[in-house]
């Protein structure tokens, strides 16, 4: 297919995709904004009326509920008993999730409240376990918005923005892409990992750039793989299929 | 769009951005098409993307203070705000994984070439969907793609790049632009 066949036969997809807007848009449109003006009223009333919503909440606990400062007997303040130190949750033992391998794309949409714009990146870590082959990525401040996983044949990638190609070690590729994130504020490691391991050959970044995060991964075999989110701290998982 | 028109928009702007909703409605008018066909590729579902845009257009109208520059912001400005309605309204719909079949097919004759063409754009995230929308649909000149996308032009241009080559992966740099 040529350059011009593909933007030509792109573009009649966005057509069957998209068709024509109703005739009515433009009035749903005026009509919405027209009654919308209610809410452009200033904003500052509403955060006023919070404030001292707020503040009287704030208050009523003080004095009467369980902000109220401690008593002081003698000049002495009463401590409380000091509150058992929360141990550092352990990092789960590498055990299988359950989860079935697919060998298909995947694209994972993080839900909760909205993350900072950039997350970052403060580790790669890979490990062999019987069956699969894992890549552990761990960020410090939430989630990326966006993570998709896809998979391909071969181990050449395109490094971005560069355009230059990279071929890996392995027979075929898991490309991880994440948006809203970052590889260099927070991680100071190798960016192309070898592992030796039977089925993830390789790992290496493949952008960095403009809050986008490719990774490439080098696979030995069919590219099967599962992905799990941990928390505490957050990380993305991707086990790869060996046996 | 007519001289006339052009030469009517900085004023209509200028009433717009003072709060005459009027002036707003009929600035937006002629980016309503635009905006709608973006909303409909990213969202996969025509009546969603028509909820998109009157979204979009309302959260434009409240913030219509913060719009910056000349009558040439008003698109890319209008057209990131309807990306950012088009993600929200995905993210409500959606479960919290999707998981997507494989449709590669190795070696695809003419007529399922576009069929592949078709089930790759979908299967594209919506992120990398709009880069090809704005670029190869709606025809945004590369600067204004950046400001829509709110990267630098060399970005806009690599994330284009990037998206088109998951279509076809033989794409050459100056095939797509």
């Amino acid at each position: 297919m040529s350059n011009e066949e593909f933007r030509r036969e792109l573009n009649n997809v966005f057509d069957g995709v998209s068709g024509s807007p109703s005739s009515n848009l433009p009035d749903r449109v005026r009509s919405a904004v027209a009654h919308a003006p209610d809410a452009r009223a200033p904003y500052w009333i509403a955060g006023v009326a919070a404030g001292v919503i707020a503040a009287l909440v704030v208050g009523t606990l003080y004095f009467v509920g369980p902000l109220k400062p401690p008593s002081t007997v003698g000049g002495v303040h009463s401590t409380p008993s000091p509150s058992p130190i929360s141990q550092p949750t352990s990092l789960p033992s590498p055990s299988p999730s359950g989860e079935p391998f697919i060998c298909a794309d995947e694209s994972i949409h993080t839900q909760g409240t909205p993350p900072p714009p950039v997350i970052y990146v403060s580790a790669l870590r890979t490990g062999a376990h019987p069956g699969y082959d894992r890549l552990t990525i761990e960020f410090t401040n939430g989630t990326p918005a966006e993570t998709t996983v896809s998979v391909q044949a071969g181990t050449r990638f395109v490094m971005s923005p560069s355009g230059i190609t990279t071929t890996l070690k392995g027979q075929n590729g898991i490309l991880v892409v994440m948006h809203g994130s970052d590889l260099h504020t927070s991680y100071s490691g190798p960016i192309d990992i070898v592992t030796g391991d039977k089925g993830l050959a390789e790992v290496k970044r493949v952008e960095d750039f403009e809050g986008t995060v490719q990774l490439g991964l080098g696979v030995n075999g069919q590219a099967c793989y599962r992905t799990t989110w941990l928390a505490n701290p957050d990380r993305f998982v991707i086990d790869v299929q060996t046996s | 769009m007519s001289a006339a028109l052009i030469e009517q928009r900085p004023q209509t702007l200028a009433r717009a951005v003072a709060g005459d909703a009027d002036s707003f409605s009929r600035l937006l008018e002629p980016l309503l098409g635009q905006a709608y066909r973006l909303a409909a590729v990213m969202l996969d579902d025509r009546s969603a993307a028509e909820d998109a845009v009157q979204e979009a257009a309302i959260k434009a109208w409240r913030k219509v203070e913060q719009l910056r520059g000349d009558a040439s912001s008003v698109r890319p400005w209008f057209l990131s705000i309807v990306a950012n309605e088009s993600r929200m309204a995905r993210r409500r719909r959606w479960f919290s994984v999707i998981k997507l079949a494989d449709v590669r097919t190795p070696a695809a004759e003419p007529d399922e070439v576009r069929s592949d063409l078709h089930q790759a754009l979908l299967r594209l995230t919506p992120e990398e969907r709009l880069p090809l929308v704005l670029h190869f649909y709606l025809d945004l000149p590369l600067e204004e793609l950046a400001r829509t996308l709110g990267v630098s032009p060399a970005a806009a241009k690599s994330r284009v790049y990037r998206a088109a080559r998951r279509l076809r992966d033989d794409l050459t740099i100056e095939e797509v632009f």
